[in-house]
């Protein structure tokens, strides 16, 4: 049905605001006097010194705002390909430098997680050393963990960690012996992704530290966001892509970059003539996966509606976990929320289901039916109180 | 080798659900699909016995089936529901005309009383002439802002216990999806309700909540329901598109995602620091506004006094020339006995006390 009026009140002028031509001021919108070098968000003018200031100034607002990290708690960094990587690795070691009060005072440990399957040998070992080069360029050690040898054996972190060979050629099977063959690639991503988070948790539990710094930047945050959503984590969104997402009782992962867009961090790092790490990927069809789908979707929206990535974020941040939910997930280890409606889509959905599958009686009469198949249904307990509605649907892709 | 039906009751399945992955054949189909209907309505206790409910129809496939559906259920469950069918004539030319004829079809069909309400009614202007003073750019604004309305105003006058909407699971996770693009918190945290209040103590339901549009589509073709299929000829312009064509996009890779994303909405918790806005009633007409006019009677306002703009733009301005157009009351047009103090000409009625219906 047409559903035009139903999103009208007085406010609609303030969302989705279209993208719009405004002419530029001829001064630093900081200082007012330097000649501004870059534009941010399509409107903003800075001249390089109030930006690369601004800049490191947003790193550690973030970090100060959030008031978790103490003196000399132990950090692991995850170094990943990319600007935000290399930007972050400076942001550290800048901060560490300092002799004024703004000094950053914790230990961030470096860590490399290899997942890059689709290179050949000769292009892995290249990238291991180009990794290896950079983070050593910041006086950093660079720390190296396969993904495929931790998913096929997470007990055996302390042998993993820094092992000689990084990848082999039978690291795809390796994967599938814990991600199903026959899974969309939608489910292998979420799978995926999974398992890396508890990668990061189990080797910062090694090295013992209390937090892990990962690089996402605001449009991963808003194409998470949006695909978790569509993935029926909508009750994790404040530990998904929160700032803090504190579900392990130890350690704690951050997100002190997602305020950051690419070109800042991108213009940051030529501003500081910083090399930061590609690699060459394989093509993906947007129209694969969930995920494929939603980063495509954002970034074409963000090109005519350019509050569009804040204006998800800042969505995300409005929204809490359900404080009334007390088992937690086996396998993301979220809350699993339990609902006050009378009747809600996973109970919906596993009716539809049921009724799909069942033959009913054509002698009895519609109510007797009806209320055969009610009965049945309650007595059938679809839902596993263990895992949380998004965990059951990739629970039987696992392999565990 | 056709697929047999998953039922197990041997015949060949005729459709594959989205919902489930399902094959069934049309009688499966058939029950499964108006027992997930009656599903819904008893387990979120949708209704009362001995109420009146208006359906609220545009003859389309949702309000088809939605009251076929009704009608059927309310007889064979025994509801013991009297059942209207209330339509809103916005006055489009090609339309309108052609949609209300399905609705009386409907009426005649299944023998369900029909009131149609006309913008002319109700607000004293037609779509046509709406779009005469405003063009085709934002008319859709005017459309739907007096068509929500019309549905409520129009449920009080019939003085009716329920109105039930004909929203389907598209239809809700759309919604979802265009709340988190647009930032709308408070309606993101209520959108998924199946009842929700306007204000007048009429509950609006929404007993398709949980049927795809697919399937709905589906059901009407094997019931060969009579149902009106033709975009508006104002056609809705892009305000909703972007979650509309993700949410397609994103049924084509799985149609598991449209539940999904009604899941999200359901357990989604709004933080107790996010300032919501209040929700007061209109100083004019008394409907649930979060401002202190709403927007169809600022959009009246500009109308009536020769603004069409008014209310497209934004909401501080309104207000101002709101403000002034009150100093002026008296002084200038608005004459009480109704009539323009410059023609002497009689006004349109602006308020739906004005109506003699």
């Amino acid at each position: 049905m047409c559903s035009v009026g139903d999103d009208f009140d007085n406010q609609t002028e303030k969302l989705m605001q279209k993208a719009t031509l405004t002419k530029l001021s001829d001064t630093c919108n900081k200082c007012r006097a330097e000649k501004p070098c870059i534009v941010l968000r399509g409107k903003d003018t800075y001249c390089k010194n109030c930006f690369l200031i601004n800049t490191v100034h947003k790193f550690k607002a973030s970090l100060g705002k959030s008031r978790l990290i103490h003196l000399n708690d132990r950090v692991l960094v995850w170094y990943q390909i990319g600007h935000p990587s290399v930007a972050l690795l400076h942001f550290l070691r800048t901060g560490l430098d300092l002799s004024t009060p703004k000094k950053l005072r914790f230990h961030p440990i470096i860590l490399f997680v290899y997942d890059q399957y689709q290179l050949n040998n000769k292009e892995g070992k290249e990238l291991i050393e180009n990794a290896k080069r950079i983070v050593s360029s910041f006086g950093f050690d660079c720390n190296f963990i396969s993904f495929a040898d931790y998913v096929s054996n997470p007990e055996n972190v302390p042998n993993l960690l820094n092992s000689e060979s990084l990848f082999a050629e039978n690291d795809i099977e390796k994967l599938n012996l814990v991600i199903h063959k026959t899974s969309s690639r939608t489910n292998r991503n979420d799978i995926k992704s999974l398992l890396r988070k508890k990668l990061l948790i189990d080797v910062a539990k090694y090295w013992k530290c209390k937090f892990v710094f990962t690089p996402e930047i605001s449009i991963d945050i808003a194409s998470n966001l949006l695909s978790n959503i569509s993935l029926g984590r909508g009750s994790h969104v404040s530990i998904d892509t929160g700032f803090c997402d504190d579900r392990d009782d130890e350690v704690r992962i951050l997100k002190p970059l997602r305020q950051f867009d690419m070109k800042e961090l991108a213009l940051y790092n030529n501003f500081n003539r910083l090399e930061s790490l590609s690699v060459r990927k394989s093509a993906v069809n947007p129209y694969s996966s969930v995920q494929d789908l939603m980063a495509k979707f954002v970034i074409e929206l963000q090109k005519d509606f350019p509050a569009t990535v804040t204006t998800i974020v800042k969505t995300g941040d409005k929204l809490s976990l359900d404080k009334n939910a007390e088992v937690k997930c086996k396998l993301c280890k979220g809350p699993v929320s339990v609902s006050d409606d009378l009747v809600t889509s996973q109970q919906s959905t596993n009716f539809s289901r049921f009724v799909s599958n069942e033959l009913v009686d054509c002698n009895k009469s519609r109510q007797e039916r009806f209320s055969t198949i009610c009965n049945k249904f309650d007595q059938t307990n679809n839902e596993n109180e263990l895992l949380c509605y998004s965990c059951t649907r990739i629970y039987g892709n696992f392999m565990l | 080798m056709p697929s047999k039906c998953s039922a197990k009751c041997g015949r060949n399945a005729v459709l594959k659900r989205p919902k489930t992955g399902d094959s069934l054949c049309k009688e499966c189909f058939f029950e499964a699909f108006e027992n997930e209907v009656h599903f819904t309505v008893t387990k979120a206790k949708l209704f009362k016995p001995n109420t009146t409910v208006a359906i609220g129809a545009s003859g389309g496939k949702d309000s088809t089936v939605l009251a076929y559906v009704l009608k059927l259920l309310n007889e064979k469950y025994d509801y013991k529901l009297k059942l209207f069918l209330l339509s809103i004539d916005e006055g489009i030319t090609g339309y309108r005309d052609d949609s209300l004829d399905t609705v009386k079809q409907n009426r005649d069909d299944y023998d369900i009383p029909l009131k149609i309400l006309s913008y002319k009614d109700l607000y004293g202007w037609t779509m046509d002439e709406i779009v005469a003073e405003i063009g085709r750019k934002n008319n859709c604004t005017f459309c739907g802002v007096f068509r929500r309305q019309a549905l409520d105003r129009g449920a009080n006058l019939l003085k009716v216990d329920y109105l039930a909407t004909g929203h389907n699971a598209d239809d809700i996770a759309e919604t979802v999806l265009m709340n988190i693009l647009r930032g709308d918190v408070a309606r993101l945290s209520r959108c998924t309700s199946i009842i929700t209040d306007s204000g007048d103590g009429i509950p609006r339901v929404k007993p398709l909540k949980y049927c795809y549009e697919k399937e709905i589509v589906m059901y009407a073709y094997f019931r060969k329901l009579v149902y009106f299929s033709t975009e508006c000829v104002f056609a809705p312009n892009a305000y909703r598109g972007h979650a509309r064509i993700l949410l397609k996009d994103l049924e084509k890779i799985d149609p598991a995602v449209i539940m999904n994303i009604i899941h999200s909405g359901e357990t989604m918790k709004v933080s107790e620091h996010s300032k919501m806005p209040t929700l007061t009633k209109c100083t004019r007409c008394g409907y649930v506004s979060s401002q202190e006019i709403c927007k169809a009677c600022v959009l009246l306002e500009g109308l009536n006094k020769g603004l069409p703009r008014l209310g497209i733009g934004k909401s501080s301005k309104v207000k101002r020339i709101l403000e002034e157009n009150e100093k002026l009351k008296g002084a200038s047009c608005n004459g009480e006995d109704n009539k323009c103090l410059c023609s002497g000409n009689d006004l349109k009625p602006s308020k739906f006390n004005d109506l003699k219906i």
